[in-house]
C-alpha cells in the first residue's frame, strides 16, 4: 500500500482525547498538558516557521505560545477544537514578535490558512544540512521499518496515518474487529519505534 | 509499561480510546516511561507527514514545563475561577456551619433539656467538626475554616439562627417534643436555601 502523503492523519475535528487532558488541565494537571505541547509542538513550531525562518526564534516562540496557552486555558471553552485555538495563539505570537521588531508579517496568514500550506520550503532555508540529512536518513530508516512490517500490521498503520481513517472504518476494510485494528495498530508503531527509538533519542 | 497500558497510548494517539481507559493512563502521565513513548510516537507521525517532517523532533516540552514552574502554579483563569468558587464555597460553609451549629445546640440543649451551661459544651462540639479541616471539600484543596464561635457571629448570621431557633420551635410543637433530628431535618434542607 502506497502512502498518500497529501492527506490529513487527523481530523480537525474535536478531539476527545484533548478534552479529557484539558479539562486535567484546568484542574492542575501538569502532566495533561505535557502530553498537549508534546502531541502539538511541532505543528505549533511548523506554523511559526512560516513567520520566522530564525531557528532559536522559532523554539523560543513555540515556547511562548504554550505558556500562553497554559495561562489561558482556563478560557478555552471548547467552541473551537483545542488545536484551532492554539493555532491563534501561535499566529499572533508570532506576529507581535515580528511587529516588536518593527518588521512585518510574512503575509497575514491565518492560522488556518498557514496549516493547510506546505512549511517545507522555507523550512529548509533554516535547517542546517547535517540536520537534514538526518532528517532524511531518519525518515528512509522509518519508510524502511514500514516495508517491513507484516502486511496486516502495516495496513491498518498505512490506513490510519496516512488515510486518516477510524477504527471503526478500518475494521471493515480489513474485515476484523475494532480490537484487532487497535491492537494492530500498537503493534505497527511499537515495531516502528524500536527501530528509530535510537535515531529519535540521538536527535 | 505494560503492553495494555501501551495499546491505551496507542488509540489515545488517534482518539479512539475510552475515557476510563485514558483517566487510567493519565493517572500515570507523570512518569517519565509514559511520557517518552508518548513523545517518540508523535515524532514518528510528524515524521510521517512531509509538512511537519522538518520540525518533527522539536522538543520544547522541558522549556515550557521550567517557564510554567517559574511563572507560578496555576494558569490565570484557573486562579479567579478558585477565588470565585472559594468565595461561594465560603458562603455556603457560613450557612452550613450556622445550621450545624445551631442543630447541635438544639440537639444539645432545646430537644428537651436547654440549659445555659449546654450552650458551651455545644460551641466547642462545633468548632471541633469544623476546626480539622474542611472535609467535605473537594480535593482536599480548600483554605482551612477558622475555628467557629457564636459569639464571632455576625448580624446576619444571627438573624439566621433565630430563625432558626423559631422554626425549631414551631417544628418542636408539631413533633411532639422530639426536638433534635426534627430540627435537624429543618437545618438541612435550610442550609440549601441559603
Amino acid at each position: 500500500m502506497k502512502p498518500v502523503t497529501e492527506s490529513t492523519p487527523q481530523s480537525p475535528s474535536e478531539s476527545q482525547t484533548d478534552k479529557q487532558l484539558i479539562q486535567r488541565v484546568k484542574r492542575g494537571d501538569r502532566s495533561a498538558f505535557d502530553f498537549l505541547v508534546l502531541k502539538y509542538q511541532s505543528r505549533v513550531a511548523s506554523i511559526i516557521s512560516r513567520y520566522t525562518n530564525d531557528p532559536q526564534d522559532i523554539l523560543d516562540l513555540t515556547q511562548e505560545t504554550f505558556v500562553k496557552a497554559y495561562r489561558a486555558v482556563e478560557r478555552f471553552r471548547g467552541d473551537s477544537a483545542f488545536y484551532t485555538w492554539l493555532y491563534r495563539i501561535a499566529v499572533n505570537t508570532a506576529k507581535n514578535f515580528l511587529e516588536s521588531r518593527g518588521r512585518r508579517p510574512r503575509g497575514s496568514m491565518e492560522a488556518e490558512e498557514a496549516e493547510r500550506l506546505d512549511s517545507g520550503d522555507w523550512l529548509r532555508d533554516v535547517a542546517t544540512p547535517e540536520k537534514l540529512m538526518q532528517r532524511e536518513e531518519m525518515y528512509e530508516a522509518m519508510q524502511r521499518a514500514i516495508s517491513g512490517l507484516p502486511e496486516e500490521l502495516r495496513s491498518a498503520l498505512l490506513l490510519r496515518e496516512y488515510e486518516g481513517l477510524s477504527y471503526e472504518d478500518i475494521a471493515r476494510i480489513l474485515e476484523c474487529p475494532i480490537g484487532t485494528v487497535r491492537s494492530r495498530i500498537f503493534r505497527a508503531r511499537d515495531a516502528v519505534d524500536r527501530e528509530l527509538a535510537p535515531m529519535l533519542s540521538a536527535d | 509499561m505494560d503492553d495494555r497500558l501501551r495499546e491505551t497510548l496507542s488509540a489515545m494517539m488517534d482518539d479512539q480510546a475510552d475515557e476510563l481507559a485514558v483517566r487510567r493512563l493519565l493517572s500515570r502521565a507523570g512518569e517519565p516511561e509514559v511520557r517518552e513513548q508518548w513523545q517518540r510516537w508523535q515524532q514518528l507521525r510528524n515524521l510521517m507527514h512531509d509538512e511537519r517532517r522538518d520540525l518533527a523532533t522539536v522538543d520544547v516540552s522541558n522549556a515550557v514545563r521550567a517557564a510554567i514552574d517559574a511563572d507560578g502554579d496555576l494558569p490565570e483563569r484557573e486562579e479567579a475561577g478558585t477565588a470565585a468558587s472559594n468565595s461561594a464555597r465560603r458562603s455556603l460553609r457560613w450557612s452550613a456551619v450556622a445550621a450545624v451549629s445551631m442543630a447541635l445546640l438544639v440537639g444539645f440543649g432545646a430537644g428537651a433539656h436547654w440549659s445555659i451551661s449546654d450552650e458551651g459544651r455545644a460551641d466547642t462540639l462545633t468548632a471541633g467538626l469544623f476546626a480539622d479541616g474542611a472535609g467535605n471539600d473537594e480535593a482536599g484543596s480548600a483554605p482551612k475554616v477558622p475555628e467557629i464561635a457564636l459569639q464571632g457571629l455576625d448580624d446576619e448570621q444571627r438573624e439566621q439562627m433565630s430563625r432558626y431557633l423559631l422554626e425549631h420551635a414551631q417544628h418542636n410543637s408539631v413533633g411532639m417534643g422530639y426536638g433534635s433530628m426534627g430540627y435537624a431535618r429543618v437545618a438541612s434542607v435550610s442550609t440549601g436555601l441559603r
